[in-house]
């Protein structure tokens, strides 16, 4: 789900870059009004790190198999160090495997890392009126589902209309309808995985639940 | 930690001896501009300068043929859809399936894009080391939260990954085997998935420790180790004409895919 160079104009993926910018400075702002910002460092690195690996984990989804996502889980566990982690993540899966691209950087950075941010905030949620397991059952499930299912949105729809080519109404809807069809699947895997995650963190190690 | 696009940085041409900030500035600056053209006549430029580039440094055809296994997948399904599903004028028809003009030049500007820019981004990743490029990148303004937590991320990356694999092993030794989707495998993979952080969770402690007694967040932050040469100032300022030269180059020709044909 990362777009590639060459597709989009110069005026969106420096838009892409101009709003990453922004929200980079926004969450270094935010990381650096702790107590002792440098000292969460590590702690998100390993877990940035973690996730990257963790992404690599096949779901298997006959004929074929799905790789997981996980920018809802990150969101949720890392806190306003998602979108620097999505960002480093991004540039390395750029660089080691070719996904993405050096001008989608910033596009991409945006479909991962907004939703990342959103589910940070629900996950939150949980802890109104008293937590329990199934809170944060429910709550991993609507941060991964919903982070996933906003970033496919804003997948499909920058990809569809910055497309150099003039594609007509009709073929236009049936592929956006095709292409949120074929995730609609993903997004509950997603939720689900997220669900499961949680509420056994919380079972082995509550902690990091607590957010870095 | 080596990686393959780390593979040939100890080589010897021009572009791996150019100073990293620099050489950053200048190819990223190139990218942008290939992404802002439209004519088809730039787009032979463009190919011009990228193999131009590529043969200054040296990288074998090799390196570029292993880096492209993934990507070709979306050129294919581009070149495969774009001529079929848009535009208007039919230029070939086989039976229900026509080929159209329009589909057809978009689909050879999207490929020359990708294909020249992923070989510039190559050039950049591939003639300097990937830690080097970071520490440019701090060099050039990255904050430093950012650059501690790449620099740390890469370092434990291969390690994170042989747990993983390690887990995996143990797992099928038990067993396990996900050939279908079943609410047990998820329950499965979602713990190796939370084994995996609650494993690097606990690991980042002894680090932030050790880290600690060594002086980190206390000492200076680290000097660049970066020392330009007016030939780097040079090579820059030629790759910024270049790059410019492709921006008033397209707009002056039309700035449009089909302008050739009009």
């Amino acid at each position: 789900m990362h777009i590639p160079d060459g597709i989009l104009p110069l005026s969106v993926t420096g838009a892409g870059y101009g709003a990453t910018a922004f929200t980079t400075w926004f969450s270094i702002r935010k990381i650096r009004q702790k107590e002792d910002p440098r000292r969460d460092v590590p702690k998100a690195s390993l877990l940035t790190a973690a996730f990257f690996v963790a992404s690599w984990i096949h779901i298997p989804m006959p004929p074929t198999s799905v790789h997981l996502v996980l920018n809802g889980l990150l969101g949720a566990l890392l806190g306003y160090y998602a979108f620097p982690a999505i960002l480093i993540g991004l540039f390395f899966q750029a660089v080691m495997f070719g996904h993405g691209g050096l001008t989608t950087l910033g596009v991409n950075a945006m479909i991962m890392g907004l939703p990342a941010i959103v589910a940070h905030y629900i996950f939150r949620l949980r802890k109104r009126g008293g937590e329990s397991q199934r809170k944060t059952g429910v709550f991993g499930f609507l941060s991964g589902a919903l982070a996933m299912g906003i970033s496919v949105a804003m997948f499909v729809v920058i990809l569809l209309t910055n497309l150099p080519a003039e594609i007509n109404v009709i073929s236009e809807r049936a592929a956006i309808y095709a292409l949120a069809i074929a995730h609609v699947p993903l997004i509950f895997i997603e939720g689900a995985i997220a669900a499961l995650i949680t509420v056994f963190l919380r079972r082995v190690r509550p902690g990091i639940l607590d957010g870095v | 930690m080596r990686l393959l696009i780390d593979e040939y940085t100890g080589l010897e041409s021009p572009l791996h001896r150019w100073d990293p900030r620099y050489k950053l500035v200048g190819l990223v600056t190139l990218v942008f501009a290939f992404s802002f053209v439209r004519d088809l006549r730039m787009l032979l430029a463009m190919a011009a300068v990228t193999i131009t580039v590529y043969a200054v440094s040296r990288l074998p055809a090799t390196f570029v043929a292993k880096r492209f296994r993934y990507p070709s997948f979306f050129l294919v399904a581009i070149l495969l859809t774009l001529p079929f599903l848009s535009g208007e004028s039919v230029i070939a028809t086989w039976g229900p399936v026509a080929v159209h003009q329009e589909g057809l030049l978009a689909a050879i500007l999207i490929a020359t894009r990708f294909t020249c820019i992923l070989i510039i981004g190559m050039v950049l990743l591939g003639t300097t080391p990937l830690l080097t490029n970071i520490k440019a990148m701090r060099s050039l303004g990255l904050p430093d939260i950012m650059a501690d937590m790449a620099l740390l991320s890469f370092r434990y990356l291969q390690e994170i990954g042989r747990d993983l694999r390690n887990m995996q092993t143990a797992m099928r030794l038990r067993g396990f085997r996900a050939r279908r989707l079943s609410r047990r495998g998820l329950k499965v993979l979602a713990w190796l998935g939370g084994s995996l952080l609650v494993y690097s969770y606990e690991r980042s402690e002894s680090i932030y420790r050790a880290m600690i007694l060594r002086g980190y967040g206390h000492a200076p932050p680290p000097k660049h180790e970066f020392q330009a040469s007016s030939r780097d100032t040079l090579i820059l300022v030629a790759v910024i004409l270049v790059t410019v030269g492709f921006i008033i180059g397209d707009i002056a020709l039309g700035h449009n895919t089909a302008a050739l044909l009009q």
